[in-house]
């Protein structure tokens, strides 16, 4: 395209050397900006204005319909700070991410590992671990909604045939969060253990092959070699199940839809309430700008924390 | 590779762009009319469907776009339709606070000039059935669905089995309560996940304990009128008293209504007596024909010294209200599909399906639907229910602190003050 030698060159010795720079840094920019450009577009549209709309409704008193509503400033958030049940869905969404992390992973892990061991043989497992997270949450949560049914359950038919008294799963401020969150792990422990499965497949097997040769244990083998080559996929699972519970929405608010009395209420399903079922979409919009602050900050503190340990290491 | 992505994602964009344009492109069109409701059951599907059908007949070119829409998700999605300024030309509500949130918005279309210049097709109707839908004088919808007041539902054979009578008033409710317990039955079943379950207790007792005027001077924020109110507290201790009798089923708190917990109760003889709408006896028939025959009814009990008539009911004169948005091209066309909607022809079908329409001189062959008809002719009022009522926000309030009255986590007292709180802060 550009002919150091055209005749054009000679006609005027000392070209503008703009419209080259321009043209160098057009190239430069062209295809990225033309690729990226959807992506961008996509992005402002379903991402960032929908971001700073829910901030910018958070400081109006509205119900979402008609013109305007009235501008509140601050309210809201003060509102917020004062509102035991976004308090209590808060510690319930930490509560599932606590829970998440000390019982899903540490499963799934185990999984992994057996089935990993097990070879071949262990497809048919593997298929069967699989399937609850192919299920879809609703047609879940109405199956668990029935076994954990006091009076036609069967968990606690088999507790009364050995003569105990079944506690009430859902109805039970107690146990309405744990029962579902029970629930919730066992649906996404399958997730975990194929994420662990992956990377338990990239580890060399000569290495386990030669430890074993020199004498180590399998639980040696587990603990000092094969869990720190898994070192950067738990960190990878942790901040998933982390970030996860903590928008955690659909189970909850199937099975019990934050009740009884909020006792298993999460952000996500006391904003859906707010704004849908007592029409405040201001103060529901503060709750979700809330919890988006939450989780941001929550995954920021996360990824530096494992970012020190990638140094440290 | 790279220009097809691009080319893929430009198509993606554009297509995008074009559903957006499309529900605008057929707002356009005056001679087409969309129409939203909740009624996915089959049944009620049909008869919508067939007084569309002559409507469509009778006015040919014109074309009502219908969308049946499960009840939960129907309240979401009506409620995003109007946030975005674009509601179905009809639609359907319970009447009452949210509908006058749609009202206030400005995009409900007033019905009162269009029921003025039809008196034929006004007149047919009980004016008390407009109540829920009058909000200052002025009629924003028309009921087109049943006439349900909650009563209380019994096992007549479980009842026949421990000679048992229905109670009449409280003492007997509680000694009623009492043989079923001894002999291990559950008294009453109750799915209170749901939250308007519980409340029609506490709707009940607050009546009887005071007549309906406790609640109307507390809504209208009377002097005197109050949430706080003696009647109200009085209803949270009944209530609790109820609890620590035992009288629910256990997991009551937990038990979601919709799949039916409350109901697999009654069917399986665990226990004896549900308090739920009139509607509850179709829904029997319809999953089990056997048990439909053991299945009565009484109404809810008197309390001995208290001020409300014992005949009052709590529920709702007609249901499904059918309203026309603003958003209508041409709502006297609207009107009129609306009128195909609740003409005769629909009314009587609707009572062949065991449902009462709240239309002047219905006679119905039905004993069933008879003794319902009747409760409503000898009822001196007719409470709607506080959480369609109330306003939304409100309501919310009204059916959390009452879930927490069965949950016995808060005091009656205590519950009766939130509301009041509450309501200071909504109602003006």
């Amino acid at each position: 395209m550009a002919e150091t030698g055209s005749p054009r060159r000679l006609v005027s010795p000392r070209p503008p050397p703009v419209p080259s720079a321009w043209r160098a840094a057009l190239t430069r920019w062209l295809a990225p900006t033309v690729f990226l450009a959807p992506a961008v577009a996509l992005l402002l549209v379903f991402l960032v204005y929908p971001l700073l709309s829910s901030f910018q409704l958070s400081t109006l008193d509205w119900n979402g319909l008609g013109e305007g509503g009235k501008p509140v400033g601050l309210g809201n958030w003060l509102r917020l700070a004062h509102d035991e049940i976004f308090w209590r869905s808060l510690r319930n969404n930490f509560l599932l991410a606590g829970l998440s992390v000390t019982f899903q992973l540490p499963t799934s892990m185990v999984l992994a590992v057996v089935l990993d061991e097990a070879g071949r043989g262990s497809r048919f497992l593997k298929i069967a671990y699989f399937l609850p997270l192919l299920m879809s949450s609703v047609a879940l949560g109405v199956i668990f909604k029935n076994v954990y049914d006091p009076t036609f359950g069967p968990i606690n038919a088999f507790l009364e045939a050995i003569h105990l008294h079944g506690p009430d799963w859902l109805g039970d401020r107690r146990y309405a969060l744990l029962s579902v969150i029970a629930v919730i792990c066992w649906q996404n422990i399958p997730f975990y253990m194929l994420l662990f499965l992956a990377a338990l497949a990239a580890f060399p097997r000569e290495q386990g092959e030669a430890a074993f040769l020199d004498g180590a244990t399998q639980s040696q083998i587990f603990w000092r070699i094969k869990l720190p080559h898994l070192r950067g996929t738990v960190r990878t699972a942790v901040l998933l199940s982390v970030i996860g519970s903590l928008r955690y929405f659909d189970l909850i608010f199937v099975m019990t839809g934050g009740g009884p009395e909020s006792a298993s209420e999460l952000m996500s399903t006391y904003m859906y309430r707010t704004v849908f079922a007592s029409f405040q979409l201001g103060y529901g919009s503060t709750i979700a700008s809330a919890m988006f602050l939450v989780v941001t900050a929550v995954a920021a503190v996360a990824l530096r924390l494992s970012k020190r340990f990638e140094t440290e290491v | 590779m790279h220009p097809g992505f691009v080319a893929r994602v430009g198509a993606m964009v554009c297509s995008a762009s074009l559903c957006l344009l499309a529900p605008m492109a057929r707002a356009e069109d005056a001679q087409a009319i969309t129409s939203w409701d909740i009624r996915t059951a089959a049944p009620w599907a049909k008869l919508v469907d067939d007084s569309v059908a002559r409507f469509e007949k009778a006015n040919p070119g014109v074309k009502v776009e219908q969308s049946h829409v499960l009840n939960d998700a129907y309240k979401s999605k009506l409620k995003i339709a109007f946030g975005a300024k674009q509601p179905p030309c009809l639609f359907t509500t319970w009447g009452g606070g949210p509908l006058r949130e749609y009202v206030k918005s400005g995009q409900v279309v007033e019905l009162t000039p269009f029921l003025e210049k039809d008196k034929a097709y006004t007149d047919r109707f009980l004016p008390v059935g407009f109540k829920s839908v009058t909000f200052g004088g002025k009629i924003y919808g028309v009921p087109a669905e049943n006439t349900s007041p909650a009563v209380v539902f019994y096992n007549k054979e479980i009842f026949a089995k421990y000679g048992l009578k229905p109670p009449a008033d409280w003492d007997e409710l509680l000694k009623v309560i009492e043989v079923l317990k001894k002999n291990g039955i559950a008294p009453f079943a109750l799915a209170n996940k749901n939250k308007w379950t519980g409340s029609m207790y506490y709707m009940y007792l607050v009546d009887r304990l005071a007549g309906p005027e406790a609640f109307r001077a507390a809504v209208e924020r009377q002097p005197g009128g109050s949430f706080a109110g003696p009647a109200f507290v009085e209803a949270g201790k009944r209530i609790q008293q109820l609890v620590k009798l035992d009288a629910f089923a256990q997991g009551y708190n937990g038990l979601d209504y919709d799949i039916g917990a409350s109901r697999k109760l009654l069917y399986s003889g665990k226990a004896a007596m549900e308090v739920m709408g009139a509607w509850e006896a179709i829904i029997v028939q319809g999953e089990n024909p056997e048990f439909s025959k053991k299945l009565d009814f009484f109404g809810f009990p008197a309390i001995p010294g208290g001020k409300g008539d014992p005949t009052n009911l709590v529920g709702t004169v007609g249901d499904q209200f059918i309203s026309i948005s603003t958003a209508c091209k041409d709502p006297a066309l609207a009107f009129k599909a609306l009128e195909t909607m609740t003409d005769d022809a629909s009314v009587q079908a609707r009572l062949e399906g065991k449902q009462l329409v709240p239309v002047k001189g219905l006679n119905p062959s039905d004993p069933y639907l008879k003794r319902v008809a009747e409760l409503f002719s000898k009822a001196s009022s007719v409470q709607l229910w506080y959480d369609q009522e109330l306003p939304p926000k409100l309501g919310e309030v009204h059916k959390d602190t009452v879930q927490a009255l069965f949950g016995l986590s808060l005091t009656p007292e205590a519950a009766a003050q939130q509301m009041e709180e509450a309501a200071k802060a909504e109602l003006h």
